[in-house]
């Protein structure tokens, strides 16, 4: 066709009509959502943070030392270096995220769970972990089964004593207390803020530590562990000096100090060395900081907004200036915590089963695609599978911590087997094969290699989870959760309400003006507010495990 | 097939202990039967034991035959090749030896396969720990996402093998080739090494265990030439602690570093085998000298 001597004068046009239309059409399906969402968003915030209350001057004034400074200085530095713009932002979230969750481990610690209880059981479980940690990598000798047996037996002798829980249904009176038991009984107890620190500081310092160690030595992270114990523990002395009770303060070191600083020194003076970064994130915090103190000096009103400490800290009232979401958010909380307990172990179990074990066969086939629609059940149908066999037929009282955490539990099973089964699907099959190739057996394979790559994505997955058991509603009514409790649950055989229960108490049962304008609207924020705080660990546990893997 | 049950054989398998050792009517008979008596460069004339014997071994993947009765004798301390076009199924043979097929649901596998005069494919027999004493080496380099010396501790480590670790690993890891290189870096994860490094790994974390026998397959297919010519060097020289089986797609490496050569071609049938200087020299079958010049596959 072509020969050597035509030259080409044009090569004409294509039509991209259709293709444009349908881009528009498909960028248009992408927003719609998220637009309709926003604009009640907006709606609700307005309704709740009340910004149209406040003083002219306060949002002056906010705007020269908080507003002006950070798009300037930001604005730079992300020219300059956009890296450190990134890393900076991150500290800033880092750090409002970690001030959410001390508020939520200060109301466990302050209000749940007893300080020599948290303290004894504490100790009952990391004397046995070291244990068993030391048999691990000390010694080569002893056999994986004598391994796990002399663990169980230190762990079960460290919470339960001898004969323990296994000898009481036939009578056999303890003989050997329980670690746990006796340090609750010494005669002696430590001051709250001690035993508190003591855990709390143990804990930020194991968890700094080998963070610190992985990023630089052995040494360097033992040094930063010490550090990070050290200063839980000095906060707790300093805390009353600028206006903080020493439990709260310990509490606000290892979950807020502790980790940002840590990620902070990262960013800024290891082999990253991004110092600009951690000036920006400087400039927003210290010209928050300097906007508060300013606009109470010069007698500047801030918004009356209806989201603030009375409202987190009190409980439903009969009026609804004096409402508040404080049992609501702890029972939330507390039932997260069941659902997360029940519902990993065996939605990861059933994950691993249906992609490692189970053979191709028509059994498993039809779980496969019942498991499916099972995510597709109505919430409103589980919560009365909850109330059917837990109230009724195992006789649990109706409305407590364990059948609401149960029942949401079962809920979210499906979605974390699918999610679960979606991360371990995407293990390399070349390292399975390696390590049947060594000679592993399966469950060798699983625990050593499936599990450990997968982990990342299953707690993804879960995290995502535990969000849509969060905000369910329904489940809870069926199981007769009260609409309204007055404080916070302490055992699992407490009464509970949630979050989305008190909203939704508010707008129905208490429907005056002020409670469904105002307090729905501010439980709203705080209950999207929580779910916010939880799915940013799933993001930042997914953006580390793509740049991983 | 006996995959289900793997987990409780593994322990009666390995209380069993010296479960390789091979039947004494076997041996004897092995002896006599082994025709194979190379001559080695290295070694020099001598009379080698045959490690693995196949006798009229058949795979099937469902309805499609994957290799068709195949016998061969694989002598010890010896590097023996298998060469072929794709699909020939000179890797579906390899993974006979080590029974990585019965990972595969729809492989069949039928005929005799001793290792040491134990028949592999015996209802007694452990896959897992059959695997144990078979080290494999797969194509492309596949070390866990675990530090170096987790990697060339794993086949100790899941087989609960006492014994001082960090002596084992320097010396899998020197006769791997890669101790210089690494023995400062042993807590750094093996992901982080490159292609050839990665390679040199799995073969550390193959042998740390001390293997009967060694497969490999293709292990120099996914590496560059300096790479490649790396392992080269290493697989001659493992040769004189183990017995190497390899199967590689390139006709110069297979004439380079094997003592014996099996040439497979297309429907899984074994051609030829023999020396590998005999193989490319001189062959018997016409096809064979065909594919080895290059005039098809």
């Amino acid at each position: 066709m072509a020969t050597g001597s035509s030259q080409i004068e044009d090569f004409g046009q294509v039509s991209r009509t259709v293709g444009t239309i349908f881009r528009y059409l498909i960028l248009a399906a992408t927003l719609f959502g998220i637009v309709v969402l926003a604009a009640l968003l907006v709606y609700v915030a307005n309704d709740a943070l009340q910004p149209a209350t406040a003083d002219p001057g306060w949002y002056l004034t906010f705007f020269l030392t908080l507003v002006a400074p950070t798009a300037l200085v930001g604005w730079a530095v992300h020219r300059r270096e956009p890296a450190a713009f990134t890393f900076g932002s991150f500290l800033v979230g880092l750090l409002v995220v970690s001030l959410m969750f001390s508020g939520g481990v200060g109301l466990l610690v302050v209000d749940v769970v007893p300080p020599l209880v948290g303290f004894s059981f504490a100790i009952a479980i990391a004397v046995p972990t070291a244990i068993s940690v030391f048999l691990t990598r000390y010694s080569h000798r002893i056999g994986f089964t004598s391994r796990l047996s002399a663990t169980a037996f230190v762990f079960y002798l460290s919470l339960f004593g001898l004969p323990g829980p296994i000898g009481s249904p036939i009578g056999v009176p303890q003989v050997v207390p329980s670690l746990a038991r006796a340090i609750q009984s010494i005669p002696v107890i430590p001051v709250d803020w001690m035993m508190v620190g003591t855990v709390l500081g143990g804990i930020g310092g194991a968890v700094v530590g080998s963070y610190v160690a992985g990023v630089r030595d052995a040494r360097t992270g033992l040094v930063a562990g010490g550090l990070a114990f050290a200063a839980t523990l000095v906060s707790a002395v300093v805390g009353p000096f600028v206006g903080l009770n020493p439990v709260p303060s310990t509490v606000l070191t290892a979950v807020t100090v502790l980790p940002t600083a840590t990620y902070a020194w990262r960013g800024a003076f290891t082999e990253e060395r991004r110092p600009a970064g951690l000036g920006f994130a400087a400039v927003v915090v210290g010209g928050a900081l300097v906007g508060a103190a300013a606009t109470s000096t010069l007698g500047f009103a801030g918004p009356q907004s209806w989201v603030d400490w009375q409202f987190l800290t009190s409980a439903h009232s009969g009026s609804a200036e004096n409402a508040g979401l404080y049992p609501a958010i702890g029972g939330s909380i507390l039932l997260m915590a069941t659902v997360a307990a029940l519902s990993f172990p065996i939605g990861v179990g059933a994950a691993v089963y249906l992609e490692e074990y189970a053979p191709d066969n028509r059994l498993t086939r039809f779980v496969d695609v019942n498991i499916s629609n099972l995510a597709g059940v109505p919430s409103v149908v589980y919560g009365l599978l909850g109330l059917g066999v837990f109230v009724t037929y195992l006789g649990q009282a109706a409305g407590t911590v364990i059948v609401g955490g149960a029942t949401l539990a079962l809920l979210i099973l499906p979605i974390v087997i699918i999610s679960s089964r979606e991360a371990i699907r995407s293990v390399p099959s070349n390292m399975r094969q390696a390590s049947y190739g060594m000679g592993a057996t399966r469950w060798q394979t699983v625990k050593n290699v499936i599990l450990p790559e997968a982990f990342p994505g299953i707690l993804t997955g879960t995290i995502l989870a535990l969000g849509r058991a969060i905000g369910e509603t329904a489940p809870l009514i069926m199981i007769a959760a009260p609409n309204v409790v007055f404080s916070l649950p302490t055992a699992l055989e407490s009464k509970v309400s949630a979050m989305p229960l008190q909203v939704y108490a508010w707008s129905s049962l208490f429907a005056s003006e002020d409670f469904y304008t105002k307090a729905v609207p501010a439980g709203v924020v705080v209950l999207l507010a929580v779910l916010l705080a939880m799915n940013s660990i799933a993001i930042v546990l997914r953006n580390r495990f793509e740049r991983t893997g | 097939m006996s995959q289900q049950n793997t987990d409780e054989q593994t322990t009666s398998e390995q209380d069993a202990g010296d479960g390789g050792s091979p039947d004494p009517t076997d041996d004897e008979m092995l002896i006599q039967t082994d025709v194979s008596e190379s001559v080695d460069e290295t070694s020099g004339t001598r009379r080698r034991e045959t490690v693995v014997r196949a006798e009229h071994v058949d795979v099937w993947y469902d309805d499609n035959q994957a290799l068709s009765d195949i016998t061969m004798e694989i002598p010890e301390q010896s590097v023996t090749a298998m060469v072929g076009p794709s699909g020939c199924g000179k890797s579906t043979f390899l993974r006979c030896i080590n029974r990585m097929n019965d990972l595969i649901d729809s492989a069949r596998v039928e005929g005799d396969l001793y290792l040491r005069g134990k028949n592999v494919y015996d209802d007694d027999v452990d896959p897992v720990a059959l695997r144990r004493r078979v080290g494999m080496v797969f194509q492309k380099p596949n070390p866990f996402p675990k530090s170096i010396y987790d990697n060339v501790t794993y086949g100790l480590e899941i087989q609960d093998k006492g014994g001082d670790y960090d002596e084992i690993v320097e010396r899998s890891l020197k006769r791997a080739a890669l101790w210089d290189e690494v023995n400062d870096q042993l807590d750094e994860s093996g992901l982080e090494l490159s292609g050839g490094q990665q390679q040199r790994l799995c073969i550390a974390r193959a042998i740390a265990p001390d293997p009967e026998v060694l497969l490999m397959d293709e292990p120099a297919s996914a590496l560059d030439p300096v790479a490649t010519s790396q392992i080269e060097d290493l697989i001659e020289e493992l040769a004189r602690d183990y017995t190497v089986v390899i199967v590689t797609h390139n006709m110069q490496q297979a004439a380079r570093i094997s003592d014996q050569t099996a040439v497979f071609l297309t429907g899984g049938e074994l051609v030829e085998f023999d020396d590998t200087q005999k193989i490319f020299e001189n062959p018997e079958s016409q096809r064979v000298e065909d594919y080895i010049t290059g005039k098809f596959g």
